[in-house]
């Protein structure tokens, strides 16, 4: 076992964070009660957009809430009871079947029974987003759908043309939205909501630089419990509050040399979701001072990032940091899609190569002795080029251990194989 | 009549090797069949579909995680083991994360002269698709240029527009000879046309459907139709499963796959400006699972085609891990068997256990037969 | 000094006892359901042939998949740790060990000290080894140890799923009912695990010379078809079976020196 090196201590803002993703959670589902609107979708919908239709519209997105049902494993387990049972493969996205059987249970896995959207509003870049909603829409009876096509590819070809796809579909979009609710679209609420969203996720890229300090103020399994306002609320104030908060503790830990493990002796990171029910296994690292200090994942499924004057990674200038001045609806759709089409998470739907150039890189940066890739059975979009990954790692001296699992299916992860493969692992990197 | 498709499909790396020293010109191997095959034809280019060989291998396991299609497994390893060593370039058309990784994977380990990924979207239902994708056809047409050396007149997209459009009207008219009572062709023999379609000159091709147009007419099978089928699903060339499934007293009349209908069913409608025709093409073709959203309007084209085909039973197959057919598949043999078609589920490997999809695929006919008995 | 090496399979428990580096005895015995009666068994097979009792012994090392099961073993290693160790002691040149037993395969690349460079494990839907080996005989209605000597007298290769033993097994059944004769379903048999290791160990790069260990190195059908599959010597050291026990004990033995 590794000696305590460095002070250390919970965060302050932790129970904040907690009440705070509660709360959210029960807004969803109260906002009937007075009046406010529901609408479910992905995490990477353009959620500033229904945002325009006032501030007492909810939403409830996929991916988090099918993390959320993965920790309960007995409910996570009937759920993909349920949706086995009308036939969906079990090899589908483990999100998507926790989702999809809490519509098919009507069970809402905060309690109560599944608060049915208003209407579903997505985007579309894995194979099943779009799809996902098609069938909850199907499974409940019709509500109603809209989707956004982003799969116009790398950033570095998001032109003014391919922009104009996505602003245009958006435009649609905000149409629709009047049509479906009936209410009055309010662009200045569109604005503030853009100004939100920036801010937040450069925000969040803010802090997990701040992980580059040995030691790390932040470990990984801690920031999964953080980055969680930037899937459920990125364009709301209360996410941009939260985070500036965040970011000036962290600070102080920076400041202070107050790790998150106060054994730190190799840094690991990761790639892609974990498996949920299994975080443990971190903990069984952390025994032995390798501490997880974030992922191409963690950083930037939400994180906003741009490489900095000295060449390294740092948060995405914002426009109100430029000094944009946003004043019309089209503007507002256009500086959104350019700050969310830029999202390193969304670059590796299209080259293993530029996926591999990011994590080599946070490698580098970040100070990373190690990587773990899961194999995740349960998401294909983001295990995509996983292997070339893992071979750009070996061909670039990087310690690199693959373990399978999945994040949202107990069945498909075994605790004690990964356990020994870990094992391995952490005789390879000399500590045990 | 059929023999020569499947001479081609069977001999198909001797044919493309044979074609270039012929004419000289460059082979272009890619990825999904939403490759716009009109331009690669205007600029005297042989594009040759990369599909598997449906025999067990072990070189892909480093390039691809295990939950991946057998398909996109079975794509790659042809790569690697230098099977498509004549091909001069390499591209894909965006459709599924599956493919892209054979795709990726092959750019990487395979070095090609020309490497290309058409960004097709996927939001094929917004009129937005359109204009997004006329201009991704704008760039990639000025790709093509810069690879061949020479620009690609309005005149050579005719020419290739022509082509690939006749190419399509003539697999349709055979394809109208499956709707008889008792086909002059079978199932296997439809796919053995389809599936060599995209891999020969489609010049020769024509011409040997045009061969086969004479003689349909006069052609009487020697064989019992039996039971009426269609076939649904993902990509599917395994002509051993078809071989099988047709000496059983049933005939593959129609399908809806990528390597069938889903391929050649629409034409490019032309207009004065090609490459919007071009584009209009491929955004409104039937689509493949993937692009199907918000509405599903594969489905009301499978039920016609179930209709005009007299069709009596579908066989749903899919790829194992494949999802975009299984995000469909439940509500697709739901509205089929609403319809009055029974459906019958099966999961394709690499391989596929030939005996016990025997028994199966047996005792899901015997269910035809059950009213005979009373 | 005497020190010793337990391994617990997913088959058999076995242990090897070392006497200043020399082996001094072995045992093996079923892995069961009580594994301390495994341990037990094994322990007193390998003290009988060592001529030792237990607190002779100096530090002994466990691996496998059962650790932390052994009361008197002082530490453990990973199984791939263990193989790279004893893999270079047995063959010098030996670079990657390839370990198949009744259930899982795994393979380590190593230097020249025998310490660790890079492993591999299997993926899950590739699981299954040896264990299907022996289920396939009795499919087949043969003796377990005549498959590897049966085929070799195929005269034909037939081609089968190679990703899922699950899939392998109605395929096999499939052959079966054709009448394929039983030499070529036990090649397709052996080819087809062969494949899903060698496709396993192409993740790490095939490093010579290679060292095959594990139960399953005992098949000469087996190891037939790794070789023809890899294309390159494929080395089998004496009693292949006890390789990550042997290993563990050489581990011990350093530990013990430290």
């Amino acid at each position: 076992m590794a000696e305590i090196k460095y002070q250390t201590k919970p965060l302050d803002i932790w129970n904040e964070g907690k009440a705070l993703r509660q709360q959210y959670y029960e807004n969803y589902a109260k906002a009937h009660e007075k009046g406010g609107i529901r609408w479910a979708g992905g995490a990477w919908a353009y959620s500033a957009v229904p945002a325009g239709l006032g501030d007492d519209v909810w939403s409830l997105t996929g991916e988090p809430y099918g993390a959320s049902v993965a920790f309960d494993k007995k409910f996570a387990a009937r759920c993909h009871e349920a949706i086995e049972a009308k036939g969906f493969a079990r090899d589908l996205c483990a999100y998507l079947r926790n989702y999809l059987g809490s519509i098919v249970l009507d069970e809402y896995v905060f309690g109560g029974k599944f608060p049915k959207p208003d209407f579903q509003w997505t985007t579309h870049i894995c194979c099943s987003h779009a799809k996902w909603y098609q069938i909850a829409s199907e499974l409940e009876g019709g509500t109603p759908l809209f989707c956004i096509d982003v799969s116009t590819g790398l950033y570095q070809d998001f032109d003014e043309r391919r922009r104009e796809y996505v602003v245009n579909q958006l435009l649609d979009g905000i149409n629709w939205l009047e049509k479906i609710t009936g209410r009055d679209y309010d662009d200045e609420k569109l604005i503030q909501a853009v100004y939100n969203e920036c801010e937040a996720t450069s925000l969040w890229a803010e802090i997990c630089a701040m992980n580059k300090t040995i030691p790390a103020p932040l470990d990984e399994k801690t920031m999964y419990s953080l980055y969680v306002f930037g899937t459920i609320m990125k364009h709301r104030p209360e996410a941009v509050a939260f985070y500036r908060k965040l970011r000036d503790e962290v600070q102080v830990r920076v400041d202070n040399k107050i790790a998150a493990v106060g054994n730190e002796q190799r840094r690991v990171i990761t790639d892609t979701q974990p498996p949920w029910g299994f975080l443990e296994v971190f903990r069984y690292l952390e025994s032995y001072g390798v501490v997880s200090v974030g992922s191409l994942y963690t950083f930037s499924l939400i994180g906003a990032w741009e490489v900095k004057d000295d060449g390294t990674w740092g948060p995405k200038t914002t426009p109100q940091e430029q000094g944009i001045d946003i004043t019309t609806r089209r503007q507002a759709l256009e500086i959104l899609a350019d700050w969310t089409h830029a999202r390193p998470e969304w670059q590796h739907f299209y080259s293993a190569q530029k996926k591999s150039d990011m994590m080599l890189r946070i490698v580098r940066e970040w100070q990373v002795d190690g990587v773990l890739l899961h194999y995740n059975r349960g998401c294909e979009g983001l295990s995509l080029n996983i292997a070339e990954n893992r071979l750009a790692f070996k061909e670039a001296g990087v310690p690199v251990l693959p373990f399978e699992g999945n994040m949202g299916d107990e069945r498909e992860f075994d605790l004690e194989r990964t356990k020994k493969a870990v094992d391995s692992f952490l005789e390879l990197l000399g500590v045990k | 009549m059929f023999d020569k498709f499947k001479e081609w499909y069977t001999n198909r790396h001797d044919y493309a090797k044979d074609w270039k020293k012929r004419k000289g010109g460059k082979v272009l191997g890619y990825f999904c069949t939403y490759v716009p095959e009109e331009l690669l034809v205007a600029a005297d280019i042989l594009p040759v579909r990369i599909l598997g060989s449906h025999e067990a291998q072990d070189v892909t396991e480093p390039h691809i995680f295990g939950m991946f299609c057998p398909f996109c497994r079975d794509c790659l390893a042809q790569g690697l083991k230098g099977r498509y060593d004549y091909i001069n370039g390499i591209m894909i058309s965006q459709s599924c994360l599956h493919i892209r990784q054979t795709y990726n994977s092959w750019v990487k380990h395979i070095p090609q002269e020309f490497s290309y990924y058409l960004y097709m979207p996927h939001g094929v239902q917004t009129p937005h698709a359109y204009p997004f994708l006329h201009g991704e056809l704008e760039v990639f047409k000025n790709a093509l240029e810069k690879w061949i050396g020479h620009p690609i007149s309005d005149k050579d997209i005719d020419r290739g527009i022509e082509i690939v459009n006749k190419n399509r009207q003539l697999m349709k008219q055979v394809y109208e000879f499956r709707k008889q009572e008792e086909p002059p062709l079978t199932g296997l023999e439809a796919m053995y046309m389809v599936v060599s379609s995209q891999m020969v000159d489609k010049e020769e091709h024509n011409r040997a459907l045009e061969e086969v147009l004479k003689e349909l007419p006069n052609r009487k099978l020697n064989r019992n139709t039996g039971t009426r089928l269609m076939i649904l699903g993902s990509e599917d060339d395994d002509t051993e499963f078809v071989e099988m499934l047709e000496s059983l007293d049933s005939t593959l009349v129609v399908d809806d796959h990528c390597t069938g209908t889903r391929y050649f069913w629409n034409e490019v409608e032309p207009q004065e400006d090609r490459l919007a025709a071009i584009a209009a093409r491929y955004i409104d073709r039937p689509p493949c699972p993937s692009k199907d959203w918000p509405e599903r309007k594969r489905f009301p084209h499978i039920l016609q085609l179930a209709k005009d085909y007299n069709v009596q039973g579908a066989l749903v197959i899919q790829q194992k891990f494949c999802d975009p057919h299984e995000l469909d598949m439940p509500a697709l043999r739901k509205m089929l068997e609403e319809n009055g078609i029974p459906t019958y589920f099966l999961e394709f490997d690499v391989t596929v256990p030939i005996g016990q999809f025997k028994t199966r695929v047996e005792a899901f006919l015997e269910t035809f037969a059950l009213p005979d008995l009373f | 000094m005497i020190t010793a090496g337990i391994d617990f399979g997913a088959k058999n428990v076995k242990m090897v006892i070392l006497d200043d580096g020399k082996i001094a005895g072995r045992g093996s015995t079923l892995t069961g359901f009580d594994l301390k009666i495994a341990v037990k068994d094994a322990s007193e097979m390998a003290l009988k042939a060592a001529k030792l009792k237990l607190d002779e012994i100096a530090h002994i090392t466990e691996t496998g998949i059962g650790q932390g099961s052994v009361e008197f073993a002082a530490d453990s290693v990973s199984e791939v740790g263990a193989n790279a160790k004893a893999g270079v002691k047995l063959l010098p040149s030996a670079r990657t060990i390839i370990d198949v037993g009744a259930e899982e395969a795994r393979a380590v690349k190593c230097d020249e000290s025998g310490d660790m460079k890079d492993f591999v494990v299997n993926e899950r839907c590739a699981a299954g080894a040896g264990a299907f080996v022996e289920a396939m005989s009795r499919a087949l209605e043969v003796e377990l140890e005549q498959m590897g000597p049966m085929s070799l007298k195929a005269t034909e290769a037939v081609p089968m799923n190679a990703q899922c033993t699950v899939f392998a097994e109605s395929e096999v059944v499939s052959l079966i009912h054709a009448q394929t004769p039983k030499p070529n379903i036990a090649r397709a048999i052996h080819d087809a695990i062969a494949e899903r290791v060698i496709s396993m160990v192409r993740r790490l790069g095939i490093t010579e010379d290679i060292l095959l260990v594990g139960g399953l190195a005992y098949d000469v059908g087996f190891v037939d078809a790794m070789k023809r599959g890899l294309g390159v010597e494929v080395h089998v050291p004496e009693f292949p079976e006890y390789v990550s026990a042997y290993g563990a004990a050489l581990i011990a033995q350093e530990r013990a020196k430290e």
